[in-house]
């Protein structure tokens, strides 16, 4: 074992010999610093495998042969391994990345750096305060040189504002420290600890200042003007190492002295660690510079970090997964940020489309973006879940609502900026420079936070079951990306078909229900790739991404693995979203209102973990205290993804300009899943016994109204995918109602409509997409008379319509009877009369939708317009049949989705006869024979009027009655444009968008807050001064009191 | 029962009911215009556009879909009768009522609406498209009221089956819906006027402004078919108000007598109030019959 003093030994020793070692020339002498920084991190990596892995005792180095206090100890423990293996591994990846920088500037800045860790690894390892204040001056100086070697303006200006805080932090700390040893008679921290100064009149200042001087080099909101400016002015790779070294190091030291205050201040620390996160974050969501974001976002994650530190005594010995889940997340994530913002040089948050020169790059930032904010599979997203768990389980919901917002406010500017880089233009920007030097240290971010993201698996709780397989397989499709679609998709379909056959069989009841829809879904949408020629970069992986999620939802035990499976799928339909030409708003709001929902979700599984103490599932079905809050944010979490009114306004803008296949797996599949997470909810709150929980009288009502709203809003369209975008918002509100009844009868509803939807809309939206394909205009007035073009599409379009408008004898009408029966049953008669009222206004944007498009008038230029391709239709066909097969015999249906639901709902289910005939309470109804009877007549009108009609004789378009004239152009005789004028006039109030101004009012809201906090930050050194000491002096009144 | 007989006394009923229809409507008219001071047409009238509708020999055709539009039309009508209990008593006449109960009935309507609506959408007429949107607009608050009736009688009744809706208003006349329900019973009956479409609801084919809307472009046989779903429409809807509202029929006689009285309401209110707007229409609905309607609800909570 190698001494951990060698990691100082070898630091300052090689920083001495580096001007020596330059006379023989510049890369000599950087060679040797980089060895330097190996040794240093292979000496932390071979304590960190004998302390934390072998679970050797901490060892002690007692420096001059005396014991403390007489001498200066250092100690390497668990955490002193692990944090020094941070620092000096970032300074080895940082000295690779800075290496054309430290050729230009000179030995003196390799000295420097040298410097900076040598003083971080002490700062992290020494036991003694004095000690610890030497070596974090020598850091602090060490950062204004390498900020300051950069001679240019604006570093010059940052530096010295750092060198102007961090001696005020200084003097307060040494002040601190003078009266720590005036007091306690000691500057062993262990001694100090057990002198138990707060019992010692002036001891409790004392304390105050030491601590309170740590707290301010953590850079606290809103005492941080000063750091904001330095990650701002640095050279970015300087930058990266203020983020992701310095930072960690300081957060050690605060856990490390905390205990000296014994045990007081830890709220304190927390509500710190609170404001810098929310306020931080809040801030960010203004900002447009890259590298100042990044700033605000350090800063914020290290306010999350000593809200850790702070609220340690609630997350008991889950506190190791969580601090460094969170700090390992951080430090990969922002050093590889500003490590991109170094190789892209752009200033602008926008010019970041840059990005997509670089392919490999993008999936990089995507990568960081996606950490950083807490999905699934990198380590904060289950460091972020165990903390919510633990902080519920104390009854921490204060804490857990902060943490929430701040990172809700995170996730606001992080998709900003990543939706900026996967859709603005980039032509216009120049390529990028690839340094390799530059490059190895990003990648290795990236791939350390995949690989530390599947080691943290296995540590956290309930993961047993999260299969990575599918994960492993979406990478290998990555790095397949260069084949052609249609390979790939043949690829991708068997994988599905594949994943299918393995999780069907074991599904049962509900689950194998939604199986259908996903798997089966998916695999026809699918098809509809081979339409696209090329190679379609990115669409693969994001699919298989938003179907291996949907699949493990399936298959998810425990509430981490449901929730790690619904964030997977959120990941990858985001990205497909964003695809679509001009979704880059869509795609924005769409993310932002799923990590709301997530998040409200997280908080009702740690409302459920507090209240049941169970990981599984099931916990939902066991709380014993606040069980209706879990519903309700649980619930609200669902809703975000099944739009229900007020959290809706993403989804037409984001399904309507998703691409041609994408419009169908998310509106017709995807919006499901939120379907099976409120199904498996309102299961475990207990079936039919919870009915007369208000929450569904609540439910029931907002289903109706999301209808009425929702179907009213498709009538006034002019985009067809827009209505029928629309229309899914209307056709959840129906599902919503239904399963809200909480009835036999209302959840046969909820299935015949989940199912029917899931048919109809794919076949709508397919072929609707189709037609935007050949046509390149979503404008229904732009349309007109393609039935005589596309007449397969037509028909499959009509028998969509007919479904969904529930005319019998199609499919359609079994939801509407059972919704009859069941609303009748369940008393809610308004509610339905709501429903019912929605489904008639239904057909008016059916008709629109079926006549602009393929009846009136054919346009000059769609006179030569060809089918759509036949990839669009060979799927929609396939629904047909299914849609045919439900109508002809929908007992085939839903006599086993009766009897998987009789054990949550026994009382009154629907009685079958032998002839098929279905009895309800009220009603009957027997779907057999009222298909043979229609289709009876139906054949024998035809039949006598092709007899009638035999010679009828085929006219051209423009043969119509037309009052003496003759109409001159398709344009002005196809009636199409604003249809419902009229009906707009008398209730199209109703429709107005009301909701999606207030989502803006609030939206505005935080922006003008952001703008008018930010105002603070006036760029003046004396300021950023005055503000520290104002901090000081507010925290102290706080705390202490006057 | 034998399937045979039922087919055959299925298409008996049918047969009167059209040929009632055609008579009902002849009546009307004539009836109208003498409130109008004029003669109006011969009794027989219909029958006579019938036969002449039939055997026109010239008739064109704008595609597949303008030719099912009357297909569906009708299909619309007859499905009404098939599934509609026209004699209460009589077995023969219950047709195929077995198949399905009043959500069939409320639903199958809307099959003819809808077919029509793609037929006259194809034949490319700019007031076939203009007549449609009006006369959908219009249906939407038609049924609202309407369907909160219906609501309050299934809940009334506790069935949603026709038969026993008209069972139960046997033994009097004071049995009825109508006396039993008053409420319901005025929220269906205004309601009734817009599904009739009479002036002031006839603004689907507004005469005067888009003659005559949707079926501008039909002709000959097509306008034929049209017709004669016509006049089994009007009974057919009638024989609904009757069985849900007024006691049903437990003879033809009845069932003539009844249907002629229902149907006249609207005619009657046709012959006083002239056309209104597209707004003024979808929004009358919404008032007075909706507030009926929300009553009755309230009555049965």
């Amino acid at each position: 074992m190698v001494e951990p003093v060698y990691i100082v030994a070898s630091g300052l020793g090689i920083a001495f010999l580096l001007g020596l070692i330059n006379k023989a020339g510049k890369n000599p002498a950087g060679g040797v610093m980089l060895l330097a920084l190996a040794f240093m991190t292979l000496v932390s990596l071979q304590w960190m495998s004998s302390v934390v892995f072998a679970g050797n005792s901490p060892h002690y180095t007692f420096t001059a042969g005396f014991q403390p206090p007489f001498s200066i100890s250092l100690m390497m423990g668990e955490k002193e391994a692990f944090f020094t293996t941070l620092v000096n591994l970032i300074g080895l990846l940082g000295g690779i990345y800075l290496w054309e920088r430290f050729h230009k500037q000179g030995v003196n800045t390799m000295i420097v750096y040298l410097l900076l860790f040598v003083g971080l690894n002490v700062v992290v390892m020494t036991r003694d305060l004095f000690n610890l204040f030497v070596f974090l001056e020598i850091s602090s100086v060490a950062i204004t040189g390498l900020v300051l070697l950069q001679r240019e303006h604006k570093a010059i200006t940052a530096g010295f504002k750092y060198l102007v805080a961090t001696g005020i932090i200084s003097g307060i700390l040494l002040i601190g420290i003078i009266f720590i040893y005036q007091y306690g008679g000691s500057l062993y921290i262990d001694d100090i600890i057990a002198a138990n100064l707060t019992a010692v009149k002036g001891g409790m200042v004392a304390i105050f200042l030491v601590l309170i001087a740590i707290a301010l080099e953590l850079k606290p909101f809103p005492a941080n003007g000063w750091a904001l400016d330095l990650y701002q002015g640095a050279h970015p790779g300087v930058a990266a190492l203020v983020s992701g070294a310095f930072a960690s190091a300081m957060v050690f030291v605060l856990y490390k002295l905390l205990p000296i205050a014994g045990g007081q201040w830890q709220t304190m620390f927390a509500t710190l660690g609170a404001l810098t996160f929310v306020g931080s974050n809040l801030l960010g969501i203004k900002q447009n510079q890259s590298q100042r974001l990044l700033g605000y976002s350090s800063v914020g994650q290290i306010g999350l970090l000593v809200m850790v530190v702070g609220l340690a005594q609630f997350l008991g010995d889950r506190l190791t997964l969580i601090a460094y889940g969170l700090l390992i997340s951080h430090y990969l994530a922002k050093a590889g940020l500003f490590w991109l913002a170094g190789v892209l040089d752009q200033d602008q948050i926008r010019n970041w489309a840059q990005l997509r020169k670089k392919p490999h790059l993008l999936a990089l930032f995507g990568t960081f973006i996606f950490a950083l904010v807490g999905f699934p599979p990198f380590p904060s997203f289950f460091a972020k879940w165990e903390l919510i768990m633990q902080l519920s389980a104390g009854s921490g919901y204060v804490w857990v609502g902060l943490i929430l917002l701040g990172s809700l406010l995170e996730a606001v500017y992080l998709f900003r900026w990543l939706g900026y880089a996967l859709k603005l233009d980039h032509q216009q920007l120049p390529a990028i420079n690839i340094q390799w030097h530059k490059i190895i240290p990003i990648v290795l971010a990236g791939v350390g936070l995949f690989v530390l993201g599947y080691l943290a698996t296995p540590i956290a709780s309930g993961t047993a079951g999260i299969n990575f397989i599918p994960l492993a397989f979406i990478i290998l499709i990555y790095f397949l990306d260069v084949l052609p679609a249609r390979v790939k998709n043949i690829v991708v379909i068997a994988a599905m078909a594949y994943y299918g056959y393995l999780i069907m069989p074991g599904l049962e009841d509900v689950r194998f229900i939604f199986s259908v829809i996903f798997i089966i879904g998916g695999i026809l949408t699918l098809l509809a790739g081979f339409a696209y020629k090329g190679r379609r970069k990115g669409f693969y992986p994001a699919a298989l991404l938003m179907y291996a999620g949907l699949g493990q939802l399936l298959t998810a035990e425990t509430m981490l693995q449901f929730f790690f499976a619904w964030e997977l799928m959120t990941i990858g339909s985001y990205i497909l979203i964003i695809r679509g030409k001009n979704s880059i708003r869509h795609g924005y709001s769409y993310m932002l209102f799923s990590v709301g929902g997530a998040y409200l979700m997280l908080a009702g599984f740690g409302v459920a973990y507090a209240g049941s103490g169970m990981a599984d599932l099931a916990a939902i079905a066991n709380i014993t205290q606040l069980a209706g809050w879990a519903a309700v944010l649980i619930a609200i979490g669902f809703m975000t993804k099944t739009a229900t009114l007020g959290l809706h306004i993403w989804l037409p803008g984001a399904h309507a300009e998703a691409e041609s296949d994408v419009s169908p797996m998310v509106s017709a599949i995807l919006l499901k899943a939120g379907v099976f997470g409120l199904v498996l909810l309102f299961i475990h709150m207990g079936g039919e016994a919870a009915s007369g929980h208000p929450l569904f009288y609540v439910l029931g009502w907002l289903g109706a109204i999301t209808a009425l709203v929702a179907n009213l809003s498709a009538v006034f369209q002019e985009d067809a995918k827009r209505l029928l975008a629309y229309s899914s918002i209307g056709q959840l509100g129906y599902i919503l109602f239904a399963f809200a009844i909480m009835t036999h009868v209302g959840w046969l509803a909820g299935f015949t409509y989940t199912l029917n939807h899931f048919m109809y809309k794919a076949i709508l939206f397919l072929i609707v997409g189709g037609i935007v394909l050949r046509l390149r205009t979503h404008y229904m007035y732009e349309m007109g008379g393609l039935i005589k073009r596309m007449p397969y599409s037509f028909i499959a379009v009509l028998i969509g319509i007919v479904a969904l408008a529930g005319m019998p004898p199609l499919s359609g009408f079994a939801g509407k009877w059972l919704f009859y029966n069941a609303g009748i049953e369940k008393g809610w008669y308004f509610q339905g009369g709501v429903i019912f009222f929605s489904g008639i206004i239904a057909f008016l944007y059916l008709y629109r939708l079926i006549h602009s498009i393929f009846l009136g008038q054919l346009k000059d230029r769609h006179r030569r317009v060809k089918e759509i391709s036949p990839w669009f239709l060979i799927p929609a066909y396939t629904l047909i049949m299914g849609i045919m097969v439900f109508s002809a015999k929908p007992g085939w249906i839903l006599q086993p989705i009766g009897q998987a639901i009789t054990q949550y709902f026994p009382s009154s289910p629907l009685r079958w006869q032998a002839d098929g005939t279905a009895i309800g309470e009220l009603g009957y109804w027997n779907g057999s024979q009222v298909m043979v009877i229609v289709m009876g007549v139906f054949i024998l009108i035809t039949l006598w009027l092709i007899l009638l009609n035999r010679k009828a004789k085929k006219v051209e378009q423009f043969n119509i009655v037309y009052a003496g004239e003759r109409p001159e152009r398709p344009e002005t005789t196809h009636i199409s444009y604003n249809i419902y004028a009229g009906y707009n006039k008398a209730i199209g109030f109703l429709a107005t968008p009301w909701i999606s101004g207030l989502w803006q009012w609030i939206a505005d809201g935080f922006r003008d807050l952001a703008v008018q906090i930010r105002r603070i930050y006036n760029g003046n050194g004396q300021t950023y001064a005055l503000h520290l000491l104002t901090y000081v002096v507010v925290v102290y009144l706080i705390t202490i009191g006057g | 029962m034998d399937l045979l007989t039922r087919v055959l006394f299925t298409l008996l009923g049918l047969f009167i009911i059209l040929n009632w229809g055609l008579l009902m409507t002849a009546i009307m008219r004539k009836l109208t215009a003498r409130v109008g001071k004029r003669v109006g047409i011969r009794w027989y009238q219909p029958w006579i556009n019938l036969v002449k509708l039939y055997s026109n020999r010239n008739s064109i055709s704008h595609g597949v879909m303008f030719q099912l539009g009357p297909v569906f039309r009708l299909l619309g009508g007859v499905g009404l009768v098939m599934f509609m209990p026209l004699i209460y008593g009589s077995e023969l006449f219950t047709n195929f009522s077995f198949a399905g109960d009043l959500v069939i009935i409320l639903y199958i309507k809307f099959f003819g609406m809808l077919g029509m609506a793609l037929g006259a959408g194809e034949g490319g007429h700019p007031y076939s498209a203009i007549g449609v949107s009006r006369g959908l607009s219009q249906v939407t608050t038609v049924e609202l009221p309407f369907t909160l009736a219906v609501i309050a009688l299934a809940v009334q009744y506790n069935t949603l089956s026709i038969t026993e809706i008209v069972a139960a208003q046997q033994g009097g006349i004071l049995n009825w819906t109508l006396f039993t329900n008053p409420v319901a019973t005025a929220a269906a009956l205004l309601s009734m006027l817009g599904i009739f479409m009479h002036s002031p609801f006839d603004l689907h084919k507004a005469p005067n402004e888009i003659p005559i809307g949707p079926p501008t472009e039909y002709h000959s046989s097509y306008l034929g078919i049209l017709r004669t779903n016509a006049a089994i429409l009007h009974v057919i809807e009638a024989v609904l108000f009757m069985n849900l509202f007024f006691g049903g029929a437990t003879s033809w006689p009845m069932l003539i007598v009844k249907t002629f009285l229902i149907y006249f309401i609207s005619v009657f209110v046709g012959v006083v109030f002239p056309r209104f707007r597209i707004e003024q229409s979808v929004r009358w609905f919404l008032q007075v019959p909706l507030i009926l309607g929300i009553v009755a609800i309230i009555l049965i909570l």
